[in-house]
């Protein structure tokens, strides 16, 4: 490798690496989930419990609310009725574009994360684990983690010690199952999904907190408590930063939202709050700048301190299927979505459009040191918040003016 | 409904105190092998209680069984990072206690191999210091640049880190022909690569809002309780010891020391900064200047000193580091005190911490440029 | 033991600073020029308050740098050095002035001069923990460097052997 003399050479070799990781990613990868997707999987299963199961999904029980919204998906065929099939729910929900899709994308993330972060730091990074660059790196971390022991320290409370991680899965996944990421391939659909998606990451904080005190750390405890802090505290901007975009579509379905986009992308006219939501949706992700909650000079690990063996990966895991969702979330609200020229799968476009939010996601933590609580909080409140009324009041004479 | 709680029969009772004391170290990833106990108040340091000595091997004592010679790789071992700078005042010392003088080529030798080490020593701090901060790249892109100081110590040195060059008597052997190539090489680099530095890391906005006005140090502080090195610089006070009381050839060389007016961690990570430039400065001058001929006066394995005291000083990369011989005579030191920089510095963290948050705690702890291995000696 | 060392001619600041003090102290310290920039003065505990003071107000020595203690089995004498520097001290940066002070081993005890120097603090915990040298008027006079657990004489004096070495080696 040739010695790179001025920062304009390094940022040109920075934007080359992300520019060919961007077309492989989505080339090599996303292909295995298209064969899965439209190979018929049938289950022959006669187990009634199974069905019975099925039907209290947590997918229809947040439609259980609007019996006429109740889905074109529930009602097609007896299969998939059942939840079986390969457009079933069970399908959708577990594999794709569910939490094994959002699992295996996210371990490839952390992959990219790193050889990213190393390319900036004229590191190489993973190596070793697969062919190209250590492509399998995150799974040999799987199988190291799946072997160590789980240590529960010796007061902490186990039950309410080892619900977190579930707990943080579990919102994980239900956040994946609100977010459309094609106009046919979705888990479930209502008109305020939006207003769930928020919702659910407002039940983050909780889950954190319970983590911090259930470890029974001091660190831990401080760590969670900073996380309350920081999470709570930029939950108002990032709702409010979407207002802009609910004002211009008059709806809370993401799929509308999306598929109104069709004449601009609304990142042009609601630049501002594109910005505060990405960095919101940072803070609340704890990446840097705003990793505060688990700042390793300081608090050592934070709230994730006492978490070791796979335990720390379930939450490791959890962290990085929200990073993705949000990254999906920033897509459908600002980047039209799925939107894209014909020739690809609609979601193909989404996948690729979301990859570029996540290295924009990801990329901070090359440049930028930590940002302090009061500094956090004075920033939010006074700036965010600020931007955002602005924002909003951009979306009111777009809407009024009739211009969009 | 609604009901005051006192009229509803409970009562509140403070079952805890709001403070939270919390352990750093000596196993906490921010402390090294250094322990301090901080009493918090929400977010901001009551009260700290540094304890240090978890690395204590005696070195001071041990020097008694050794004799003069023997005592180097011993004493090195103390400050890894700056192994040249803590034999520098031994050997002054012992030289004057043994009434020899030095040739003109060892003293050059001495000043270029003093300075690359603080150039490695402060590449080291400053990746520490960007770690502590939460800035990765911070920490990579100095770690590997110093690794190309470390290749320039081994050509004249043998090995990486542990030398044992700077002796009693000069140093131990001459530099090869191919340094001089390589050294002016590598400034050339590195003199861009400190401009990087300067823009990415120290014009970083959140950089600034980081160590800006975060533990400031007072002139007056800073020379009431003795502080050395960077953080007496930082303070506003141009002292340096190859100023105030020239050893090797220093006088005739030309560099700056930096002083900030702003006393605070900002200012300290900038002397730091400006100091490898000065060191880049000083080996150019050196290489240029040298003379040649012998680089040391050959000393008996058991060799003995007049009986008396003797104290010297240099400065090393995180300041004043002096020793204190007292000798009776025979082929071992009768005492040895060393006067370490990072002791010397330590008594600040109390007075630095106490009222500043929990997050820049980190950050002003490092920049006082403790060393815990090289204060417990 | 130091005495036998050559006397030198002081720098021209050193021996004001020889003259200024044998014209205050007198008797009560015996000054010894090291090197030019070494001054060594010898006085007794009772006057190591005053001499500090005197340095410090009138000789513009603003620091200690450092503390160090030896002890003299022969003569049942622990010595005591503080060294002293100046930042602010015009022309003194490259002076040393080291005041010694010896007290018996059974009564191993001095006045503090964190009062004076707040410097002195960490030096003279490390001088008391190594020495067994009581500093009266030190605020936190607690171990530093060894272990909790140490129940051995102070490491420090003659008579403690390193464990694992022969006598004389």
């Amino acid at each position: 490798m040739a010695e790179l003399v001025t920062f304009e050479q390094f940022v040109v070799r920075i934007l080359k690496i992300v520019f060919w990781i961007l077309i492989i990613l989505p080339l090599i990868i996303l292909p295995i989930f298209y064969l899965a997707y439209v190979l018929p999987v049938e289950f022959v299963c006669g187990f009634n419990a199974l069905t019975c199961s099925t039907h209290i999904n947590w997918a229809f029980a947040i439609n259980m609310f609007n019996p006429e919204q109740m889905d074109p998906f529930s009602s097609t065929s007896m299969l998939s009725q059942m939840g079986l099939g390969a457009s079933g729910v069970l399908f959708k929900s577990s594999t794709f574009p569910g939490l094994t899709f959002a699992a295996v994308l996210s371990s490839f993330v952390i992959w990219y994360e790193r050889k990213l972060l190393a390319k900036m730091q004229y590191r190489v990074g993973p190596l070793y684990a697969g062919r190209v660059g250590g492509i399998f790196q995150s799974f040999a971390d799987l199988f190291k983690l799946l072997f160590k022991e789980i240590v529960i320290p010796a007061k902490a409370d186990a039950l309410m010690f080892l619900a977190p991680p579930f707990a943080m899965m579990a919102l994980s996944g239900a956040l994946l199952a609100i977010i459309p990421i094609g106009s046919t391939t979705y888990i479930a659909q209502s008109p305020y999904s939006l207003l769930i998606a928020i919702a659910i990451l407002s039940f983050f904080p909780m889950v954190t907190l319970l983590a911090g005190w259930a470890s029974n750390n001091k660190f831990s405890f401080i760590g969670a408590i900073r996380a309350l802090y920081q999470m709570i505290s930029y939950e108002i901007p990032l709702l409010l930063s979407v207002l802009g975009v609910v004002i211009l579509t008059r709806s809370l379905n993401l799929s509308v939202i999306a598929e109104s986009q069709t004449k601009i992308w609304y990142i042009a006219p609601m630049i501002l709050g594109a910005v505060v939501f990405y960095l919101t949706a940072m803070a609340e992700l704890e990446r840097i700048p705003f990793d505060l909650p688990e700042a390793d000079s300081e608090l050592v690990a934070g709230w994730l301190t006492e978490y070791t063996s796979m335990v720390f990966g379930v939450l490791n895991l959890a962290v990085y299927i929200k990073l993705y969702a949000l990254s999906a979330l920033f897509t459908i609200l600002f980047l039209g979505g799925w939107l894209g020229p014909p020739g690809l799968p609609d979601f193909v476009w989404f996948l690729i459009k979301t990859a570029i939010v996540l290295t924009i996601f990801i990329i901070p933590r090359g440049f930028s040191p930590r940002i302090r609580i009061d500094q956090l909080i004075g920033f939010g409140w006074l700036w965010l918040v600020g931007l955002t009324f602005v924002n909003i009041f951009i979306a009111f004479m777009l809407s009024a003016s009739g211009l969009l | 409904m609604s009901m005051p709680l006192a009229s509803s029969g409970l009562q509140t009772a403070q079952v805890a105190e709001d403070k939270l004391v919390v352990s750093i170290g000596p196993q906490h990833p921010g402390a090294g092998h250094f322990r301090f106990t901080i009493t918090v108040d929400g977010d901001t340091i009551v009260d700290v209680a540094p304890d240090p000595g978890y690395v204590h091997r005696g070195a001071e004592k041990q020097t008694e069984y050794r004799t003069y010679l023997q005592s180097i790789p011993m004493l090195e071992r103390s400050s890894l990072t700056d192994v040249t700078n803590i034999i520098g005042p031994y050997s002054l010392a012992a030289e004057e206690l043994m009434g020899i003088e030095i040739p003109p080529r060892g003293q050059y030798l001495r000043m270029i191999m003093s300075e690359n080490q603080r150039i490695m020593s402060h590449l080291y701090w400053l990746g520490i210091q960007g770690i502590f901060l939460g800035h990765s790249t911070m920490f990579m892109w100095p770690l590997g640049d110093r690794d190309i100081f470390v290749d320039l110590g081994q050509m004249i040195g043998g090995a990486r880190i542990t030398y044992s060059y700077w002796i009693p008597g000069g140093v131990r052997n001459d530099m090869p022909e191919s340094f001089k190539p390589r050294a002016l090489k590598v400034f050339d680099y590195f003199e861009t690569r400190l401009k990087d530095y300067e823009r990415i890391f120290f014009q970083n906005p959140l950089f600034l809002k980081r160590t800006e006005d975060v533990g400031v140090l007072r002139r007056e502080d800073a020379i009431k309780l003795g502080v050395v090195g960077p953080v007496l610089r930082g303070s506003d006070v141009k002292s340096d010891t190859r100023i105030d009381e020239p050893y090797c050839f220093y006088k005739d060389l030309d560099f700056e020391v930096p002083s900030y007016k702003e006393c605070d961690t900002y200012a300290r990570c900038m002397v730091h900064l400006v100091e490898m430039r000065q060191s880049m400065r000083i080996i150019r001058q050196c290489l240029e200047k040298m003379p040649l001929g012998p680089v040391r006066v050959k000393l008996s394995p058991q060799q003995r000193t007049n009986p008396g005291e003797a104290y010297a000083r240099v400065e090393a990369a995180r300041g004043a580091m002096s020793f204190h011989i007292i000798s009776d005579g025979s082929t071992k030191p009768y005492r040895v005190r060393i006067s370490v920089p990072s002791m010397r510095n330590l008594i600040v963290l109390k007075k630095l911490l106490i009222g500043s948050h929990v997050a820049d705690m980190p950050a002003i702890y490092w920049s006082l440029d403790y060393w815990p291995v090289e204060a417990d000696k | 033991m130091s005495g036998a060392q050559a006397k030198q001619e002081p720098s021209p600041r050193a021996h004001e600073l020889v003259n200024s003090l044998n014209s205050t102290f007198g008797q009560m310290v015996s000054v010894t020029v090291l090197r030019p920039n070494r001054i060594r003065v010898q006085t007794d505990r009772a006057n190591l308050r005053a001499l500090a003071t005197f340095a410090r107000d009138m000789l513009h020595f603003d620091h200690c740098t450092n503390v160090s203690g030896t002890d003299f089995p022969k003569d049942k004498q622990i010595q005591i050095d503080y060294h002293l520097g100046s930042i602010d001290g015009e022309d003194l940066r490259s002076v040393i002035l080291g005041l010694t002070c010896r007290v018996p081993s059974d009564d191993a005890k001095l006045p503090s001069l964190i009062e004076i120097f707040p410097s002195v603090d960490l030096h003279e915990r490390e001088t008391y923990e190594m020495l067994g040298v009581t500093f009266e008027g030190h605020p936190e006079l607690a171990r530093l460097l060894l272990p909790e657990d140490w129940s051995d004489i102070p490491p420090m004096l003659k008579a403690y052997r390193l464990p694992g070495r022969l006598e004389g080696e």
